[in-house]
């Protein structure tokens, strides 16, 4: 880590640790929003930054797991922590399912692709599909997240749970990212021919990719589900998606610390700025136009990875 | 059986927007490779700005119906092609060397741009087109009584489809234009001057898109800011459909599409209309990715 | 670096603005400013801050000014959430909103937990007051009353094979539902069910489908710029059949858009629009919005906010103070028959609007509403 990592991490650490202290609650719950568009974009990251393909259909995994978690503990009162594996598992073999026949189209056509797929997510849930997501009303009544006795209601507490939970994501997927799986994603971004040229098998890969992604976001819907008790279609619509791709994108894809940074800005401007209300929209639209102009691999782009290299002693 | 003929009508009626606002697609990606976003919100402009000047400017008093239409849409032709023109300037020309994502970031934004921009200036409510600016007799097909208006608005489509396609076969511009959709370096390398043919591109495409506004709300009376994009996702759609990139594409994609929906709505179920069709978008990328009319394009290594 | 400045940067706002906590009775006005509803939320702003205005020049609230705090929910459940715990931290004393019943819910338990008492204007769902929340009320009267009064109409005018049309929205559908039941407890056959995509033009193919089906009249329980649609374009396939909307058809648009010869004919239930109201209240409510504004105002939702303003106002001055405790208390005790802009006000336990509201209007050939008796 850099000299100024090595600061600035624990600063930030503590900060954040000291926030709901500070904070009142509006401002605790804008972050944790954030927290949670940080697990969201990270898990996005493995997919669009390291893998380098075109998703735009991310909510529709997010929604996967908020509802699994929603209709299963509202019909059966499973514990929300117990479901959060289920949720993850549901949205990991969706995307299972959905990926593989799309894993080989070209750049472009698996953008559009990933657009129609979470469309017609969308459109299933308000259309009540087998009966029970609820159609556009939703579903609600879901039950706070329940630890050992202790019922998480405040946005205080959800912070510390958001925030723990964005520390071990960010700690599993950085050991993700210098793993030999992580080393295989970044190789076939770059050059998908010559990866496949070195026995990296592309497919699979991408297809890992894909369902790591999600499950991974599935989790993350979980907490969303049991913060808000209500869940309904209107927070998973393309627009959504658009958030979350964006977060990557502006942050900086395939560089974990570039997602957050983007997390904060996508998510937390707006609460900023809240007073501009109308304008907001169009700031964000010209934000957007200006960023892909003047800084296109995002604010944070990801580090070149050194390695140090012993000198051979000649030998006599 | 009746309702069989009747909701095809339907769907080729709808199908005729759809591919005038697919062509626009489908020349702009030609060329630059890029999905532009902000097609349906230009398409929104054009039914705006369609409306301001009608209002303003009386043509229909002055020139009566057909005439005063057909200059509107004219103008309104005119002024969204200017945008469009600039909107290339400005927000995918200096992107031109860069990774095609950032791009396609741009055109969101700047679609999210004009979207919020327009509800700034007109205002959130819905407006309406005046009633009687064209007569309203119905045409009887099959025994059906079809509504003048659509029928022009199908011919409207096929006539400038055809304009198009002859346009880029037999003059010269065009053949620039399908050079550089081929290769920009190569067409550089020719003579041929990249950037005007690119700019001309986005005069056209978005001039049809804007003229598709202007009809759209002629037609159906009611606009607001919102109506891009759904127009612009269907379209889209179209464009895929047919083969990206190619004009005869977009014309048989879009009345395929609005075939394909209105007969589904009929048959299977009304609320699953959109998923329907989106559902076959995805059939079609997965099966056969260059569209019904596409070209097979070689992947370079 | 940049995270620890936005963050800093973002407090110090915070402290900033609390600081500027002045003394004034501070209401708080949440709707969709921006987004797909923007028309409603800006209208439902420009009445109440309008009414607060004019209640400042009478005086005040107990010898204070009343500041009216608006927020933008963008008609989406999540920004609800954010801007209620923003509203909840500014002191105020009650919250008229919102417009959309999932929106509205998105924030009920955080205005419950804060004590704040929560009018909404705009969210029909019937489960929103079965939930035992204390400081709730709304102006706007329960789906299944809606329901009620559509079928009793279609009963007493003798149709036979009705067909119902909703949206998909929580709203319609709501009340699409509520509509089926109804009519099925009386017998009445429903020969066609399903929804339209709002945001659409075209419902051609819809129209055909529901005329294949042959009803002899249709409930259509979705928004004024799809019902507009609806009847221009039944008018031009040559189809006949009456049409009766819900109360969020009530638009002056709707002529508009569907223009006068198709509108002609069509009813629909709402609450009495202000024009038809006879009280005094009314008449200059809409005479002062129409000087200020030079228009008058155009949907029932937006007056229902006011409503929602002038009986909490009314409670605070009851009451003697604005403590949320009692000026619930006071809503659902004391406040009977309150002359409201949209008829006579009052609230039972659960917080719902007591009494028939709705009424069946008639568009007539110049496009007028008119009330039905």
């Amino acid at each position: 880590m850099k000299h100024s990592e090595r600061i600035l991490y624990p600063v930030l650490f503590a900060v954040l640790l000291a926030a709901p202290l500070v904070l009142d609650r509006y401002w605790l719950d804008v972050l944790n929003s954030v927290g949670l568009y940080v697990i969201l974009g990270l898990s996005l990251n493995i997919i669009l930054g390291h893998a380098g393909m075109f998703h735009m259909g991310h909510a529709a995994f997010y929604a996967i797991g908020a509802y699994t978690t929603a209709i299963i503990n509202t019909r059966y009162g499973i514990p929300v922590l117990w479901i959060m594996p289920i949720s993850g598992l549901a949205a990991a073999l969706f995307a299972l399912v959905v990926a593989r026949p799309i894993i080989h189209l070209r750049g472009d056509y698996l953008l559009i692709v990933t657009i129609g797929m979470v469309e017609i997510v969308r459109i299933a849930l308000i259309n009540n599909v087998f009966g029970i997501t609820g159609g556009a009303n939703g579903i609600f009544g879901i039950a706070r997240p329940d630890l050992f006795g202790f019922k998480l209601r405040q946005p205080q507490h959800f912070f510390y749970f958001i925030w723990l939970f964005v520390a071990l994501t960010v700690f599993l997927f950085s050991l993700l990212e210098n793993s030999r799986f992580g080393r295989a994603l970044k190789y076939l971004r770059e050059d998908e021919v010559a990866a496949e040229g070195s026995g990296i098998n592309t497919a699979h890969y991408k297809l890992a990719a894909f369902v790591l992604g999600a499950g991974w976001a599935g989790m993350a819907g979980t907490i969303f589900a049991s913060k808000m008790t209500i869940i309904s279609p209107e927070s998973f619509s393309f627009w959504e998606s658009v958030v979350l791709f964006m977060i990557v994108i502006l942050g900086g894809a395939g560089n974990i610390a570039g997602v957050i940074l983007g997390a904060f800005l996508v998510v937390g401007l707006p609460e900023v700025f809240r007073d501009l209300a109308s304008a907001r929209m169009l700031v964000y639209g010209v934000a957007m136009m200006f960023m892909m102009i003047y800084r296109t691999q995002g604010l944070l782009p990801p580090r070149p990875r050194v390695y140090s290299l012993h000198t051979v002693r000649e030998t006599q | 059986m009746e309702q069989f003929f009747q909701q095809l009508t339907n769907g080729l009626a709808v199908g005729g927007i759809y591919a005038l606002i697919a062509l626009g697609y489908t020349m702009v990606y030609g060329v630059l490779k890029l999905i532009n976003f902000a097609h349906g919100d230009l398409f929104t402009i054009g039914a705006y700005l369609g409306l301001t000047l009608l209002t303003s400017l009386a043509l229909t008093d002055h020139v009566g119906g057909f005439l005063g239409v057909g200059l509107l849409a004219l103008m309104v032709m005119g002024l969204v092609g200017i945008i469009g023109m600039l909107l290339e300037r400005i927000a995918y020309r200096p992107l031109r060397e860069s990774p095609r994502l950032s791009a396609v970031v741009s055109a969101l934004g700047a679609s999210i741009f004009f979207q919020n921009a327009i509800m700034l200036i007109y205002g959130a409510k819905f407006y309406v087109y005046p009633q009687d600016l064209l007569p309203k007799i119905p045409v009887y097909i099959f025994g059906m009584p079809v509504p003048l208006m659509r029928i022009l608005i199908l011919v409207a489509s096929v006539v400038m489809m055809v304009a198009l396609y002859l346009f880029v076969q037999k003059t010269k511009i065009g053949t620039a234009i399908r050079a550089a959709a081929i290769d920009q370096g190569a067409a550089r390398l020719m003579g041929i001057d990249v950037n005007r043919v690119i700019m001309l591109v986005f005069c056209i495409g978005p001039a049809l898109g804007g003229a598709a506004g202007m009809m759209v709300g002629i037609y159906y009376g009611q606009i607001n800011f919102t109506m891009g994009w759904i127009y612009g996702l269907k379209a889209f759609t179209a464009a895929i459909l047919g083969g990206i990139g190619n004009i005869p594409g977009a014309m048989v994609g879009g009345l395929l599409l609005g075939v394909i929906e209105a007969l589904g709505a009929a048959y299977i179920s009304i609320a699953w209309k959109d998923a329907i069709a989106f559902f076959v978008l995805i059939v079609i990328l997965i099966v056969r990715p260059t569209g019904l009319l596409g070209e097979r394009v070689a992947e370079k290594i | 670096m940049k995270k620890l400045l936005s963050l800093v940067g973002g407090m110090s706002l915070m402290l900033a603005t609390s600081a500027f906590a002045a003394d004034t009775v501070k209401i708080g006005l949440m709707g969709p400013m921006t987004g797909a509803w923007a028309a409603e939320g800006q209208e439902m702003k420009q009445v109440v801050d309008m009414l607060a205005e004019e209640l400042n020049q009478q005086g005040g609230l107990l010898g204070k000014k009343v500041e009216v705090i608006s927020e933008d929910d963008a008609g989406d459940p999540r920004q609800s959430s954010l801007a209620a715990n923003r509203l909840a931290t500014q002191g105020i004393v009650a919250v008229i909103g919102t417009y959309g019943s999932s929106i509205t819910e998105a924030s009920q338990n955080i205005y419950d937990e804060a004590g704040i008492v929560q009018v909404a204007n705009g969210s029909t769902a019937i489960r929103l007051s079965e939930k035992g929340l204390k400081n709730f009320f709304r102006t706007c009267p329960r789906d299944d009353e809606q329901g009620k009064v559509a079928v009793a109409t279609i009963g007493k005018l003798g149709f036979k094979k009705i067909a119902i049309l909703h949206d998909n929205t929580s709203y319609a559908k709501g009340l699409a539902e509520e509509a089926q039941t109804n009519l099925k407890g009386m017998s009445i056959p429903v020969v066609f069910f399903d929804a339209l995509t709002p945001g659409e033009r075209d419902y051609n193919a819809i129209l055909t489908k529901m005329k294949a089906s042959n009803p002899d009249f249709v409930f259509f329980t979705g928004y004024y710029p799809e019902a507009g649609l609806l009847l221009r374009q039944k008018k031009e396939m040559g189809w006949n059949v009456p049409f009766m909307g819900g109360d969020a058809v009530n638009n002056p648009d709707l002529v508009k858009i569907a223009g006068a010869p198709a509108a002609e004919g069509f009813s629909f239930l709402t609450p009495p629009l202000p024009k038809d109201l006879d009280t005094p209240e009314a008449k200059a409510f809409v005479a002062s919005f129409q000087k200020k504004f030079s228009t008058e105002p155009k949907s029932i939702y937006p007056v229902l906010a006011g409503d929602g303003f002038r009986v909490v106002t009314a409670a605070i001055k009851g009451a003697g103070s604005a403590e949320p405790a009692k000026v619930s208390a006071y809503l659902k005790t004391t406040l009977k028959d309150f002359p409201g802009l949209t008829g006579k006000l009052s609230f039972n336990d659960k917080g719902d609007r007591i009494g028939e509201v709705y009424r069946v209007y008639k568009v007539d050939a110049q496009g007028n509403f008119v009330l039905q008796p």
